[in-house]
């Protein structure tokens, strides 16, 4: 489903990301892990189109997409989620959602400015999508709420709703738990779990490691650019290289 | 919030006002003030996404340069000639808005007013078409309308550009609260709070930005082609930098959140300085100190004072339950 090839991408004469090749099938989960400066946003962003890269292809379903614009590939069906602006903070927590949805194509822009009988059916259905969406991620009590007053944890899960609410077929979770309590962690191991059975495909930065060794089927491991490991969270969870890279030369 | 019933109630007072205040000098402001509110109103939506504009000053003068031209040059019909005095100006507005909008935040505000200044050089220089620096004068009124035996307003009085500017302040105010209401409008506000967010599920934000620049700057083309015939003079330095920053100024004083924001600023700012004499030689003094007291005690601008006073009332109410 994703082929990444050799990919690089220097930052001046910082080498941010160097020659990462990894492959994910269909409907697959996998963990993208890594100490900090690993280079694994970076990645995000190069295959999201968020950056150029310096060499190598990314290729989605048998199209190149390296180094198309942000939203064509999104479009393409890969969608990615942020670590810090995850969230429209002005908007209702149904706003956040509803905006995503409008990417389906059916009503064009004209049409929502002369508010159509069309458009105001459309906007019905995207209304009614936005809610189920709610409904799925446990939100949908605080429709109403303006987005910045929501907890910590509840802004993790909305920027999900966001992402999901875009249909992906690959999306890409960039720390989902990153700060969140012991509650809120097993709760959005649930919903990243759903999702994977509803049939997204996932890859997912994370460092929590009981989490991303629970939830996913193979791990990759990222150290100062490079790939130093991919395997099973069993073979992970042994190989030394990677217990290295964390703990340092010992 | 804009409710039907009281801009129906404000329409019709708008309609009658010319029976009791017909004066010259009275419509004269009537009318600077209804093409302010336009110019601050289509400033909005620029601002919707996050980017703030100084270009309308160019944009106007695109727009009256424009159309002076097609009616004296090649004789087009006035009608269609301020139509596409706005049509001229979003035509440049597209064509500059996809480097411009690469630009964010001040570097934006910075390149629009170096193409506003591009604007009075190249009507200052270019003598042959334009009449450089004295400008054009003479220019005709716009077309009679004749409807035998119920209207016939041939603009031999300034009532009969005072109704012209209310259609177009009103067909204006309509189009652009459509384009605010619709998905545009929730699209731009979403770009103006995180860009990079809505690029991420498949929106086409730099698209975005310049379609906003774009139906932005139609309506002071449309304005300036509409303000050639009505003062039958054009010069480049017309709508001078400063000219822009007013616009800006009642954008912000009225509040920007608010759709109703621009157009109370600009009519109160437009009429203020005409109550008294002495207040006028002061302007750029006056603004400013309207300015900075509206950033410090209202930031909502004029249009939140109703929502800042209920709250400051319900807030004391919960102080002493």
């Amino acid at each position: 489903m994703l082929e990444v090839e050799g990919l690089t991408k220097f930052f001046g004469g910082l080498e941010a990301v160097s020659g990462v090749s990894m492959s994910m099938k269909p409907e697959e989960i996998v963990g993208l892990i890594g100490p900090n400066g690993a280079g694994k946003t970076t990645l995000f962003n190069l295959v999201s189109g968020v950056l150029r890269p310096t060499k190598g292809r990314v290729i989605f379903e048998g199209t190149d997409i390296t180094a198309q614009k942000p939203h064509h590939i999104a479009k393409k069906g890969i969608v990615r989620t942020f670590q810090a602006t995850n969230i429209y903070p002005n908007f209702t927590v149904l706003e956040n959602v509803v905006l995503s949805c409008h990417l389906k194509p059916g009503v064009g822009l004209l049409e929502t400015v002369l508010h159509t009988a069309g458009s105001r059916r459309k906007e019905k259905d995207i209304l009614h999508r936005s809610r189920t969406i709610l409904t799925l991620v446990g939100l949908d009590r605080m429709a109403d709420v303006l987005a910045r007053t929501l907890a910590h944890g509840y802004k993790r899960i909305l920027g999900i709703a966001i992402a999901l609410a875009a249909e992906p077929k690959l999306l890409l979770l960039d720390e989902p738990l990153g700060g969140m309590n012991g509650e809120e962690v097993s709760e959005t191991m649930g919903l990243i779990r759903r999702l994977w059975q509803s049939g997204i495909t996932i890859l997912l930065i994370e460092h929590n490691m009981r989490a991303t060794m629970n939830l996913c089927q193979r791990i990759v491991v990222l150290n100062l650019g490079r790939k130093i490991a991919e395997g099973s969270p069993a073979e992970i969870q042994g190989n030394s290289e990677v217990i290295r890279a964390y703990l340092g030369a010992g | 919030m804009v409710s039907l019933l009281s801009s129906a109630v404000l329409i019709v007072c708008l309609l009658m006002l010319p029976l009791f205040l017909s004066g010259p000098y009275h419509m004269h402001i009537l009318i600077l003030t209804m093409l302010n509110v336009i110019l601050a109103a289509s400033l909005r939506l620029i601002n919707l996404s996050g980017q703030i504009s100084l270009a309308h000053g160019g944009m106007m003068t695109i727009g009256a340069y424009t159309s002076t031209l097609l009616v004296m040059k090649l004789g087009l019909p006035t009608w269609a000639a301020i139509l596409l005095a706005g049509f001229s100006a979003a035509l440049i507005a597209y064509l500059v808005g996809f480097p411009f909008v690469r630009l964010k935040g001040i570097y934006f505000s910075i390149v629009t007013i170096f193409l506003s200044e591009m604007v009075v050089l190249t009507a200052q220089q270019w003598e042959d078409l334009t009449g450089g620096s004295t400008g054009i004068f003479g220019i005709p009124r716009p077309d009679p309308i004749v409807i035998p035996g119920i209207l016939n307003l041939d603009f031999s009085s300034k009532v009969h550009f005072y109704y012209l500017a209310l259609v177009l302040m009103l067909v204006s105010l309509l189009i652009l609260f459509a384009v605010e209401r619709s998905r545009i409008g929730l699209t731009l506000r979403a770009i103006q709070q995180a860009d990079s967010l809505t690029e991420s599920v498949g929106i086409n934000a730099t698209g975005f930005k310049v379609l906003a620049f774009t139906i932005g700057c139609f309506f002071p083309g449309l304005t300036g082609g509409f303000y050639s015939h009505y003062i039958s003079a054009i010069s480049p330095d017309a709508f001078s930098f400063l000219f822009s920053i007013y616009i800006l100024v009642y954008m912000t004083v009225g509040g920007d959140k608010r759709f109703a924001g621009p157009i109370l600023g600009a009519s109160v700012l437009t009429i203020l300085p005409e109550v008294s004499r002495p207040l006028k030689a002061f302007m750029p003094f006056l603004f400013a100190a309207v300015l900075i007291a509206v950033i410090f005690f209202v930031p909502e601008g004029i249009a939140g004072l109703p929502n800042l006073l209920r709250r400051g009332r319900s807030g004391e109410r919960t102080a002493h339950a």
